[in-house]
């Protein structure tokens, strides 16, 4: 309890120049946490959570620096060579994990670039609709594939895309225009993947959206009504100005994940001809983790990872802040 | 005031939970790491490496059984087939659990593990020291990974002091088989290798309906196939009607090295040496050995011509392609010498007749000729099926041993691959074995129980004839003539792999699933990539291949024979 104290102090002296504001805070922690116990005790389960699934695994971020065995202990494996470095040079040196590097950043931009402002506009868009069924079904069908899992929605491209047997192609082709190899050559996989993340997630992107629309005073409508503003004009100056810091939020979110990949969108739609353009982190995380079991190697990978997308969020909230933004941190 | 509360909750939470880790590392090294319990009971060191072998028996066994009742968990491959059982639990799997109890005094439980991503599996429960006391897996890289980090037990002591009981297995398996992977350098011995009691591989199936149908003769040469492709190409509206864009004259799947195999492997110089034939060998698929590049430029030429399947590379792992071939839309493909006829009434080959008409059929033709006009098929020796291991949570070695010794027992082979009579099987007036369909409990989850008789691949009767008279009739809902044209042809001309004894080379650990799905990248992109761009593609991508791990092995495996035999260039 010996923080207690110090709290009490610092709390204390706090108090002495603004009394005002003293009341709260020269109760002991303490007397506090035996008020409010029942809130503390449901804090105890997503504590636990934490604990158990985040902190915990952490220890075993050693693994990077250690040369890995199955049956020893984290404590008991040898450090790596080159001051436990050895892997993260290895993986520097390996043309698959810079190709995964590459091709992992561009996707991930190019998703924050095309795939970030579909659903703010679609928000804007669903939010100047005045038939409520229409807008709630709208709604519904567009984050419905939100459901899907990636498997299917490859077994539906599969169905749309392939180049003799697909939909898309079977119109193309009897338009008389030659069959387009929507998954089979890299720079159309890029667009293909990409408008697969885009038509999967911007109905369910926007929900965050038209909540912070919706807690728009709508009396500020009516005085731009009365000064004669139209629809466009009040979108622009009092729509997006008021979800602005959602927007903001939910960017600096995206770029702090612009080096993390989910598995299971690039796993899904990647075949062995796009390879070169389709390989990410995370599946090569699993073919040389999992599947070839050089364990040290990806938890290095994973690690550098985990590091770059800490500081592109420290980045991008510095950034905002000094925009006049709140932040996240 | 709130935050600080809760940043030391955080904190607090934060060292609780590495002293946690730790505790739990240390519980779990009582569990993975005790090697030394699986010690054998003798210290004697086998070093000989003579044929005859001087064995030992256990000293615990009495009329082979133990005195107390073991326990011991074996890996079944699980196929999650239609209408299969409960591969850990079934009529099969009862018959050797009864058997191993009244001969050895042992309980047998399996372990059911994914057929198609068993070596992920075994690697998870290898890692979680889950892994049942008998383990298989067609990787040998994996058993060698685990062993160099202490996961495998060494055989090299117990096969030889227990030898006296374990006599089916020595027996079956020969020293060539027991002591295929055994290090020349130190001795040890992490795995045995199963035994094929056939090692057919690869044939081409060509749909002989088709043939007759435009008056074609069954081609002999590589010229004459093209011909043949060409043909159906062409004749598409006349053999499929309205299905005629669907025609794929020549099926392939993403896995070329394997589905094109005898046209590749007929590229190569039929005088290879030894010596070349093993630094190039670690890629089972061939694509660094001398013939490759223009076998690829072949296939690549006939893609182009619309010869080949162009979706190919989106069905990697779906059954596309078979169904393809069942609904009678393929004109001829390469694969297993018996694939047309596996899976009875669900066959390609039932199918076709049923879907397309009663002539339609695939026939094994033999038309790759090397340049000195043999036709040379390259197949694995009697070894190179399942590797079967004990890693190193195994504590009853001898007892697994037993095991081994009672699936290997000649009876119980028969008995666990064809089953009871008028059930599984009807005898014919010939003598020979005819197996028919099953359903409910009988019914085998894999053709011939081979998920369970683990050092037995391929049917093994009793008596050597009747094994060769049975063959053909194996195929439940085939024609036996088919079968049999497919076995002589798969058999004509084998030239199997030689063993180099070389078991470990370092640049081979963890390289090998990196190594081999770009290999398939090779083969794929090469296959479908444009004529003028082949070579350009060929190039870029086997310099990428080989910088990626792929020369450090070649360089390896041919210092490792020179230092071996320095510069003869042929095995024994």
């Amino acid at each position: 309890m010996a923080k207690t104290e110090d709290n009490k102090n610092s709390g204390g002296n706090f108090a002495f120049e603004k009394p005002e504001r003293a009341k709260p805070a020269k109760q002991p922690v303490s007397v506090y946490i035996k008020r409010y116990w029942q809130l503390y005790l449901l804090l105890a389960l997503p504590i636990a959570y934490f604990v158990v699934f985040k902190y915990s695994p952490m220890y075993y971020i050693l693994i990077a620096f250690k040369k890995y065995s199955i049956v020893q202990t984290v404590a008991e494996m040898p450090w790596a060579k080159n001051h436990g470095f050895e892997y993260f040079i290895k993986a520097f040196q390996n043309k698959d994990f810079l190709y995964a590097l590459r091709n992992t950043i561009v996707l991930n931009l190019l998703d924050i670039i095309v795939g970030f402002p579909v659903p703010i506009i679609f928000a804007l868009l669903l939010n100047e609709l005045r038939f409520k069924f229409f807008k709630k079904s709208v709604q519904t069908i567009a984050y419905m594939p939100h459901f899907l899992s990636w498997v299917i929605i490859y077994g539906i491209a599969l169905q749309l895309f392939t180049p003799s047997s697909g939909l898309v192609n079977m119109v193309i082709q009897r338009m008389g225009f030659p069959a387009v190899k929507f998954l089979e050559d890299g720079a159309n996989w890029v667009k293909t993947y990409i408008g697969l993340g885009i038509w999967q997630s911007f109905g369910w992107n926007s929900i965050i959206y038209l909540a912070a629309i919706s807690g728009i005073s709508p009396e500020l409508y009516e005085a731009a009504s009365v000064d004669g503003a139209g629809r466009f004009q009040k979108m622009w100056h009092i729509t997006l100005p008021g979800i602005r810091s959602t927007i903001v939020v939910l960017l600096i979110l995206a770029l702090g994940n612009v080096l993390g990949s989910n598995f299971d969108r690039p796993f899904a739609l990647q075949n062995n001809l796009v390879m070169q353009q389709a390989e990410v982190l995370s599946t090569f995380v699993y073919k040389y983790g999992i599947k070839s079991l050089q364990f040290s190697l990806t938890t290095a990978v994973g690690l550098f990872q985990s590091i770059v997308n800490v500081i592109f969020l420290v980045l991008a909230n510095w950034f905002s802040r000094n925009m006049g933004e709140r932040g996240i941190l | 005031m709130k935050r600080k509360v809760l940043s030391l909750l955080l904190a607090g939470s934060m060292v609780l939970s590495m002293a946690a880790c730790g505790t739990s590392g240390d519980g779990g090294q009582t569990g993975v790491g005790v090697p030394d319990a699986t010690t054998p009971v003798s210290q004697d060191t086998y070093t000989g490496t003579g044929e005859e072998i001087e064995g030992g028996n256990s000293a615990e066994l009495v009329d082979g059984r133990f005195a107390e009742t073991r326990h011991i968990t074996v890996e079944v491959y699980d196929r999650g087939n239609d209408g299969g059982t409960d591969p850990t639990n079934n009529m099969y799997t009862d018959y050797i659990k009864a058997g191993m109890l009244a001969d050895h005094n042992v309980e047998v439980e399996f372990v059911a593990v994914p057929r198609w991503t068993e070596v992920d599996e075994i690697n998870n429960l290898l890692a979680a020291g889950t892994a049942p006391d008998i383990c298989l897996t067609y990787s040998y890289a994996t058993i060698q990974t685990y062993a160099d980090m202490g996961g495998v037990l060494d055989l090299q002591n117990i096969v030889v002091d227990y030898k006296n009981d374990i006599p089916n297995l020595w027996n079956w398996l020969g020293t060539t088989n027991m002591y295929w992977d055994k290090s020349v350098t130190d001795g040890t011995l992490w795995a045995i290798e199963g035994k094929r009691a056939n090692n057919n591989r690869i044939v081409t199936f060509v749909r002989q309906d088709w043939l007759d149908a435009l008056g074609l003769q069954a081609p002999t040469t590589r010229q004459e196939f093209y011909d043949m492709l060409v043909a159906f190409r062409d004749n598409a509206g006349t053999l499929l009607g309205a299905d005629a864009d669907k025609m794929v004259p020549f099926s392939c799947s993403v896995d070329v090295g394997w589905r094109a195999a005898l046209l590749i492997e007929s590229m190569i110089d039929p005088n290879i040496t030894d010596k070349e034939f093993y630094v190039n060998g670690f890629d089972d698929r061939k694509l660094t050995q001398n013939g490759t590049r223009e076998a690829m430029r072949i296939l690549n030429q006939w893609y182009n011509e619309g010869l080949m399947w162009d979706e190919f590379a989106l069905h990697d792992g779906d059954t596309a392609e078979d169904d393809m071939m069942k609904a009678g839309y393929v004109g001829a493909f390469m694969h297993n010498w018996d694939y047309p006829f596996r899976g009875g009434e669900d066959s390609i080959q039932a199918n076709l007749a049923r879907l397309v008409g009663p002539d339609a059929k695939f026939v094994a033709v033999d038309c790759f000729e090397a340049s000195n006009g043999e036709y040379i098929k390259y197949c694995d020796s009697t070894a190179g099926d399942r590797k079967i291991f004990f890693p190193s949570t195994n504590d009853e070695p001898l007892a697994s041993l037993l095991y081994l010794d009672w699936i290997s027992d000649p009876e119980h082979i028969q008995y666990l691959q064809i089953g009871d009579e008028g059930v599984t099987h009807n005898v014919l007036p010939d003598g020979a074995i005819e197996i028919i369909p099953a359903t409910g409990a009988p019914i085998m989850n894999s053709g011939q129980n081979i998920d369970l008789t683990i050092t037995c691949n391929g049917l093994h009767l009793m008596d050597d004839n009747l094994t060769d008279l049975s063959l053909s009739h194996n195929y439940a809902s085939c024609d036996p003539a088919d079968v049999a044209q497919a076995n002589a042809v798969a058999n004509s001309g084998k030239k199997p792999t030689k063993n180099a004894k070389i078991t470990t080379i370092e640049a081979e650990t963890g390289m090998g699933e990196a190594l081999n799905a770009k290999r398939n990248q090779i083969y794929d992109i090469c296959l479908s990539c444009s004529v003028e761009e082949f070579d350009q593609k060929w190039d870029e991508l086997m310099a990428d291949y080989l910088a990626a791990g792929g020369q450090a092995i070649i360089d390896e495996r041919t210092q490792a024979w020179e230092a071996l035999y320095g510069d003869k260039e042929w095995l024994d």
